[in-house]
């Protein structure tokens, strides 16, 4: 959340590396990248739920961050300025796949890890059956909203970002962010308990 | 019962904060009263918890290992051919009804009332301005993307909000 009215938090040597890759300099900008890669390569993929459109628009987000270099003025974070970028290729997908009718959420199959599974807890069978449950649920519930929204749900639920945090990367009012949230989440509440009956 | 009466932005939005523990103290003792009051909102809070609770914990996506390697080499091929700078996205026209759901056409009737009562004012033809207010209407609020421009207007006196969207033309 950061103190009030103070500066995002943010490592000392992002901005020194942005300030250096803004004179030019191409490999402060490739650390700044790797850095940074697998975070914008996650909130990517919780946005359009595709792992080959997910890689395409994270590698995309860091080009068009190093063309728009210059007009990075520093008031908001380096992170904060990715996350912006990326949600917003991660919309323009979305609104596309939308007038084309391409389903949202293609790979509710497919784990989202690329190398080994991490191991399950411990759970009884029937415990386990039922989070997959849920998050099938969930993934169809988010295919359905509002890309906006989406947006607004994933930064606040996944990435764990502040209300302050996502009205600066989303650039809409707290009051825009509080009402998306809410609406997100109502449909998601939603569509729970319409297939899940009320919970116990 | 009464729930249905509960189903009110209002509070359906304290609940659901409270569900994801996102209330301050005072509205926390107000949204444990409501949930004493009714079993139906008590439900309705469980659920809110199992989606922030499942959504919390689901599983990062992470990048191959020779995805990662390669990840630099992808974007410095997308630099050399010439990235689109940064654009904000475009606000969709029926996402911004989704964000003011009380936006209908009644009220787009009205915007477009105000809006010209404003031009017309501005013109010295017609003013819509209340006798000793300082202005016909009063701009709330203006957000200005490239393509697109919100602005919120007012007219003293009056609880009615406009939101006017300006769009410009896609190249
Ligand atoms: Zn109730």
């Amino acid at each position: 959340m950061g103190g009030p009215g103070g500066p995002p938090r943010e490592p000392e040597d992002d901005r020194d590396l942005v300030d250096r890759a803004r004179r030019g300099d191409r490999e402060a900008f490739a650390t700044l990248v790797r850095r940074h890669q697998d975070r914008a390569f996650n909130l990517a993929y919780q946005m359009v739920r595709n792992r080959e459109d997910a890689l395409d628009i994270s590698q995309e987000a860091f080009a068009r961050a190093y063309t728009s270099l210059p007009a990075f003025k520093g008031e908001a974070s380096f992170t904060t300025w990715m996350h912006r970028i990326v949600v917003n290729l991660a919309i323009d997908n979305l609104r596309r796949r939308r007038r084309s009718g391409t389903t949202a959420y293609d790979d509710t199959r497919a784990a989202p890890q690329g190398g080994d599974a991490e191991p399950a807890a411990p759970d009884n069978p029937a415990t386990i059956l039922e989070r997959k449950q849920v998050h099938a649920l969930l993934a169809r519930g988010i295919a359905q909203l509002p890309p906006a929204q989406r947006a607004v749900l994933v930064l606040r639920e996944i990435e764990g970002l502040s209300y302050e945090e996502i009205s600066r990367a989303v650039g809409c009012t707290l009051g825009t962010v509080m009402s998306r949230l809410f609406y997100a989440r109502r449909k998601l509440q939603q569509v729970l308990r319409a297939h899940l009956g009320d919970l116990r | 019962m009464m729930h249905w009466f509960h189903r009110t932005v209002g509070r359906g939005q304290r609940l659901a904060a409270y569900a994801a523990d996102e209330l301050p103290p005072a509205d926390r003792a107000r949204a444990e009263a409501d949930l004493l009051a009714c079993p139906a909102c008590r439900r309705e809070v469980e659920a809110y918890r199992l989606v922030s609770g499942t959504l919390r914990t689901s599983e990062r996506a992470v990048l191959a290992p020779d995805q990662a390697a390669a990840f630099w080499s992808g974007v410095e091929r997308r630099i050399q051919r010439g990235a689109t700078p940064t654009r904000p996205a475009r606000p969709a026209l029926r996402e911004l009804f989704w964000d003011h759901p009380r936006l209908s056409l009644a009220s787009a009737v009205a915007a477009v009332v105000l809006v010209l009562g404003l031009t017309l004012g501005q013109m010295g033809v017609w003013t819509v301005r209340p006798p000793g207010a300082p202005n016909g209407v009063e701009v709330v609020s203006v957000e200005a993307g490239e393509d697109a421009s919100v602005m919120v207007f007012q007219a003293p006196g009056s609880s009615l909000k406009v939101i006017w969207v300006f769009e410009k033309p896609s190249s």
